[in-house]
């Protein structure tokens, strides 16, 4: 059984943010239609490309998001296609979507449309809300990390403020509105009650993701301001360490983490008992001292070596992965981080499999990503279309 | 537990709840904003290291050396009761209960498992083992509650060769891939300095997860155990990085604040006073075209080279150079206003006072003002994300201190009588601060 059976969701969202959310939802069991517009999500115009060839059905960052779910190519500006989406709404659990308030407007795609049709709840997702000063400005996941997250503390001090990897700031969103989501369809099934739930990416940033609330309340308190750091590197030890072929990071501040930590050199490189010395250790000479020690000590092993090591002492350390290391590790790959997926027209390929193991009601890809539009003959079948009328409509272009 | 009328997601789900750090208590934070009654289990005999506080001793001559997202207790002076006001933590003690009990001696292990009785999930992500050494395995919570949601959140799974790893967020991010690709482009991983995203990610995946399992609990009365890895969630923030090193064998490199998704510009340029900086992408060749108006055709930038994204990535240096000539004398603000109405995806990089006095976040109800506690001034709160239109969803009850609920836990839901609840305060079990020995050790 799956933790979502019997939800339906009809997914008018697009690019990353909201297909994680669905995606999320999705993989639990829901079923996920996909309301694509014609000519598909923009994001499949997004890499990497399985083979490293372009193509509307290739995108890696497209698959990845869409997993398990149906796709329905409906053009919202037609009548025919409004009248589709009408027909679908008293069938489904949830609405999720992401479109600017003014375009959500002008499709008609509102709360109230919705509620004339189904007690189902909806949830938005803005770049900034219906509020103002903000409400039409548009965002992208350098923007959103700027304005929202903490990016002004990330980097060095001496150069300007980083954004993280790829598009993190923008699924790490979505994670949040897919707690929304399901916080809807309990309220939904327990109260029997519909609603509007709004979640805005500026402000799921601003005040819940990473250590931004923190910074805002500690600046409040303090009057001090979070800023970028002069380096990595603070107290005795800790921070970046190079390996013979890669590199660590290390928290080795505080008794019980400094003892883990000098408890992987097994040679008696810490044997002095200065090292236990907390007088010592504060000194300004401490920390170029130990660095004289760890330095060789890790440029003599390897990252694999060094965290075997980590692990046996309970040091908290990891090793700095790649994307192809993270691949190739076999623990990684025996736990289960990975599955395949049998596409419609690809065939099988690798993809990145559960984020959590539920004993009973177990997380499953059930399908690749759907290719444009694969399922739109099948869910119009579904809602009591005749061959005629979906003939009709794609003549029209209303579907596709 | 929540008002009727409320409409709250969770009304009538308890939680026993033993997470700490971040990323479980993140997960718990947004169970309780859904109306669960969430219950700290806390124990003056045991520091938690990153949960309640940097240190139970820290004073005011040790907070002003520590960055204030830690160390900004207010006015810098954490009083007697560092636990109760450190701005790291105590955002994710709203909307929950906090009672305390020695959950290490036999009696307290009983009044744990009395409380588990009347819970409906457990959750945890306390050092692997713990629980179970401390008689909480998960068959013994299962004796007590056999249709128990049970969440553990370890590092690296609970089993597998990495399970004795041991980390923070930092360490997560390192293993994840994250940290590899957020460095400068010019400079090796050496030169990162942490950030704690994998911390909240996994929070988020915990919460989800035990969404999930509550719903199938709602509709068959099967309770499951759910282990959500770190790790693993986290992974999911870098697919790019990971599917093309899966399919294509290629390794990601970090692009600094470059775009992996075709954007050129994409960057952060420098704009008037000290340290403010402004963040500029171009989603398009359209907004390319928007912003060339914008900065009134000059030369440099009517290149027809230029026109598709292909050929501005190919002088993406001297684009940023133009473009940092052009912002290094003007203000972010402005600039921001201005080029955003000019169609132009841009925003100013907002420090930790930007956020706190910006208009919008204000008037779409970011913050919550709680009153004055004995550990705190009026402070605003960071509110929940999300905006229901119907069910209660907001700060209900501020964050809780350290045995605020022992109260309510040992007289209203263990049914003690007095003679018992005093014999306990003696036993140490009930208390509202950490044991002077902890305190002065830990």
């Amino acid at each position: 059984m799956d933790a979502l059976e019997g939800v339906t969701v009809l997914d008018f969202t697009a690019h990353v943010a909201g297909p994680y959310a669905t995606k999320i939802l999705a993989d639990l069991g829901a079923r996920v239609i996909k309301i694509e517009k014609p000519g598909g999500d923009c994001v499949r115009a997004s890499g990497p490309w399985l083979g490293d060839e372009p193509g509307l059905e290739r995108s890696g960052t497209y698959q990845f998001l869409n997993t398990s779910k149906e796709s329905l190519v409906v053009d919202l500006k037609t009548p025919g296609g409004q009248q589709v989406i009408d027909d679908l709404l008293p069938s489904v659990k949830l609405v999720v979507e992401s479109y600017p308030p003014d375009v959500a407007e002008r499709l008609n795609l509102t709360y109230e449309r919705v509620a004339f049709r189904t007690k189902a709840p909806m949830v938005s997702l803005t770049n900034f809300g219906r509020s103002w000063p903000y409400r039409d400005y548009t965002l992208t996941d350098l923007v959103l990390y700027a304005m929202g997250g903490e990016m002004f503390s990330h980097g060095i001090a001496s150069r300007e403020p980083l954004k993280m990897g790829g598009t993190a700031a923008l699924l790490q969103s979505g994670a949040m509105t897919a707690i929304g989501a399901l916080g809807a369809i309990h309220a939904y099934e327990l109260h029997d009650i519909g609603q509007h739930v709004e979640v805005s990416l500026f402000e799921t940033q601003a005040a819940n993701v990473d250590r931004r609330s923190s910074a805002i309340l500690g600046y409040r308190w303090s009057g001090r301001i979070h800023s970028r750091p002069v380096s990595n590197s603070a107290g005795v030890a800790g921070g970046v360490y190079p390996t013979a072929d890669g590199h660590v990071e290390v928290t080795a501040s505080g008794g019980p983490y400094w003892k883990r930590f000098t408890a992987m050199f097994t040679e008696g490189e810490f044997d002095d008992p200065k090292w236990t010395d907390l007088a010592f250790l504060a000194s300004p000479g401490a920390r170029e001292e130990a660095d004289g020690i760890i330095y060789p000590w890790m440029l003599s092993h390897t990252m694999a070596e060094v965290w075997t090591e980590a692990r046996r002492t309970h040091a908290m350390l990891a090793p700095i992965l790649t994307g192809t290391d993270i691949v190739n590790d076999p623990v990684f790959r025996d736990r289960g981080l990975w599955t395949e997926v049998d596409h419609a027209t690809l065939g099988k390929f690798p993809m990145l499999s559960r984020p959590y193991k539920l004993e009973k009601t177990p997380w499953r890809i059930r399908h690749a990503a759907p290719v444009l539009g694969e399922h739109t003959n099948a869910i119009l079948a579904g809602i009591g279309y005749d061959d005629a009328r979906i003939r009709e409509l794609r003549e029209q272009g209303a579907v596709a | 537990m929540s008002a009727p009328g409320s409409f709250l997601p969770l009304e009538g789900i308890r939680i026993c709840d033993f997470t700490a750090v971040w990323a479980g208590q993140t997960a718990s934070m947004y169970l309780a904003d859904f109306g669960a009654e969430c219950i700290k289990v806390e124990n003056q005999f045991v520091w938690n290291p990153m949960t309640r506080a940097s240190s139970p001793r820290i004073n005011a001559a040790m907070a002003k050396f520590i960055p204030p997202w830690m160390g900004g207790h207010p006015n810098d002076d954490p009083g007697p009761r560092p636990w109760n006001n450190c701005p790291a933590f105590i955002h994710v003690m709203r909307n929950k209960k906090s009672f305390t009990v020695d959950s290490r001696r036999s009696e307290g292990l009983a009044i744990v498992k009395a409380l588990i009785r009347q819970c409906d999930v457990v959750a945890e992500n306390i050092a692997l083992g713990t629980l179970d050494k401390i008689g909480l395995s998960d068959d013994a919570i299962r004796a007590e509650r056999p249709d128990a949601v049970i969440l553990h959140m370890p590092a690296y799974g609970r089993s597998g060769e990495y399970r004795e790893g041991r980390g923070y967020g930092s360490h997560i991010d390192s293993a994840a891939g994250a940290t590899y690709l957020r460095g400068y482009r010019d400079s090796s991983p050496l030169a990162n300095t942490s950030i704690l995203a994998g911390d909240y990610f996994a929070g988020m995946h915990g919460a989800i997860a035990l969404l999930a399992a509550l719903r199938h609990r709602r509709r068959t009365g099967e309770g499951q155990i759910i282990e959500m890895a770190q790790l693993e969630a986290s992974s999911q923030m870098f697919p790019q990085s990971l599917l093309d090193a899966a399919w294509n064998g290629r390794t990601h490199q970090s692009l600094g604040n470059r775009s992996g998704e075709g954007f050129v510009p994409n960057g952060v340029f420098p704009t008037t006073g000290s340290d403010r900086w402004i963040a500029i992408s171009c989603r398009s060749d359209a907004e390319w075209q928007n912003l060339v108006s914008f900065l009134d055709r000059p030369g440099w930038a009517t290149n027809p080279l230029l026109d598709t994204a292909a050929g501005r990535a190919e002088h993406e240096d001297e684009i940023e150079q133009r473009l940092q000539e052009f912002t290094a004398n003007r203000d972010g603000y402005e600039l921001f206003h201005a080029l955003q109405a000019a169609g132009v995806t841009a925003g100013p990089v907002m420090d930790a006072r930007d956020a706190a006095n910006d208009p919008h976040l204000a008037e779409s109800g970011a913050w919550t003002r709680l009153p004055a506690t004995e550990d705190y001034p009026e402070t605003d709160f960071g509110s929940p994300a999300f905006h229901f239109s119907k069910s209660d969803v907001r700060i209900r009850q501020a964050p809780c201190a350290l045995g605020q609920h022992n109260d309510y836990v040992y007289r209203e839901l263990l049914g003690f009588s007095e003679e018992e609840v005093a014999r306990l305060v003696a036993e140490g079990h009930i208390a509202t601060s950490y044991a002077p020995e902890v305190i002065a050790t830990a």
